[in-house]
């Protein structure tokens, strides 16, 4: 076999391989790593990183092996392997492109849908002064809840429930971590790794990785919430809403034995204000070398 | 300060509605006509009154009011209750939870929880309760 086509050969083998070790046994041992949970933010990009690797190692098989079987694709052997480097590539953008449309547009009608129903219905409220959004919206119900609809146009939500349980304090904090979502853009975070995760094909991801970059997300609001108000309230306001009935108590996502979101987050308000630096390096690091490694895959290989 | 055209048109929608929720009861005899409602809301504001039938316009067709034609004008009423509404929205937000593609939708302050785990957050937030103080 000639060289240039067994490096070829290798090196779109090595990429495939690099996809599926990322996705698969890296990305479920991710999920049982907690600690990372405490530095929510460099966990969000580490949680990125390895998606995105994953992604640009399938993309990158096509053009690498035309790439380096350049000058010998008037064979027919050199043009079957390019042909089949390029369906991969093509496969994977394809993919990448419908997650992007189907995340993209689904998430944008909804909350497009949303909001024109909520400038119906929801009221602007001037008595909460203190950390209050610009873009509050107090809607008429009984059940306790608060979100935020992100985007450029957000709103922050929360029932006339949810005033009647919590004390003053405790609304500041459920105020300002939703503040700090759509200050921050949260949201973009979650979408972007929601488009890389759900372009892999479905028998490789593993959806409880879904699950845990919301649940970063949130604990990153928790921290944000807990340095303006106090790590007190926000415990307390989560526990209030926790104790409350609640509609999608059926969804719990503690069912398995594992500990709820809830009980998370409020064991990471605990230890709130404390960065841990070596940790905070360390996953630097790491997310750092995973991007590297298509990078040095086609280099060591491909070079030979 | 100036708003923009969204925002008024947002504005007049709500301004509307809040009429038409006013009615009361909201019987087929007492409902609304252009005329009716212009006249209101030209009590708070200067406003055009093909302006507000295309706004009527529009939320027939979004299916926020029913009209019925009396003559040659139309009436309106609110297809639903300011309540039942809210009922909506809160259902609608909360659907959008667990659909893995629309997770972020929007974003909750806590999505999930059980009935038998309060015991265990209760221990939880004393403890952090106890370390602030």
């Amino acid at each position: 076999m000639p060289l240039p086509m067994l490096s070829a050969l290798l090196t779109v083998a090595g990429l495939l391989l690099l996809a599926v070790v990322l996705i698969w046994p890296v990305q479920r041992a991710m999920i049982r790593r907690h600690v990372f949970r405490r530095e929510p933010l460099l966990a969000l990009l580490v949680w990125q990183a390895v998606s995105l690797a994953a992604v640009v190692s399938l993309l990158a098989a096509g053009p690498v092996a035309v790439f380096l079987m350049r000058g010998l694709l008037d064979q027919p052997q050199h043009r079957v392997v390019a042909y089949i480097a390029l369906a991969i590539t093509a496969y994977m953008l394809v993919r990448l492109a419908v997650a992007g449309h189907r995340v993209g547009a689904s998430l944008r009608r909804t909350r497009r849908e949303h909001r024109a129903l909520l400038e119906l219905v929801g009221r602007e409220f001037d008595a909460l002064d203190q950390h209050r959004p610009q873009s509050l919206r107090v809607i008429d119900h009984p059940t306790p809840t608060a979100y935020c609809v992100p985007g450029v146009r957000n709103r922050v939500v929360i029932s006339t429930g949810m005033l009647a349980k919590l004390g003053g304090p405790e609304v500041a904090a459920v105020l300002a971590h939703e503040r700090s979502h759509v200050r921050a853009r949260h949201d973009l975070l979650v979408e972007f790794f929601t488009v890389l995760h759900t372009a892999m094909p479905e028998p490789l991801r593993h959806d409880d990785v879904l699950a845990e970059v919301h649940l970063l997300a949130e604990v990153l609001a928790d921290r944000a919430a807990a340095r303006l108000v106090g790590p007190v309230p926000m415990g307390r306001a989560l526990v209030a809403l926790a104790s409350s009935p609640h509609p999608t108590a059926t969804l719990g996502a503690g069912g398995n034995g594992s500990a709820s979101a809830a009980q998370v987050r409020l064991s990471l308000l605990t230890e709130s204000g404390k960065r841990d630096w070596a940790l905070a390096a360390a996953m630097s690091t790491y997310a750092l070398v995973v991007l590297v490694l298509p990078v040095a895959l086609i280099g060591i290989i491909g070079s030979r | 300060m100036k708003m923009s055209r969204r925002a008024r048109l947002g504005d007049l929608e709500r301004a509307i509605m809040d009429r038409l929720w006013a009615i009361d009861p909201p019987t087929p005899e007492a409902a609304m006509s252009v005329r009716e409602i212009h006249d209101s809301l030209s009590q708070e504001r200067d406003i055009a009154y093909t302006t507000v039938m295309t706004v009527l316009d529009r939320l027939t067709k979004k299916g926020l009011v029913t009209r019925e034609r009396d003559g040659r004008a139309w009436r309106y009423l609110p297809q639903s209750t300011s309540e039942e509404l809210t009922a909506h929205l809160l259902r609608d937000s909360l659907d959008h939870i667990d659909t893995s593609d629309r997770r972020a939708a929007m974003l909750h302050f806590l999505d999930s929880a059980s009935a038998d785990e309060i015991d265990d957050l209760k221990a939880a937030l004393a403890e952090l309760e106890s370390r602030q103080a």
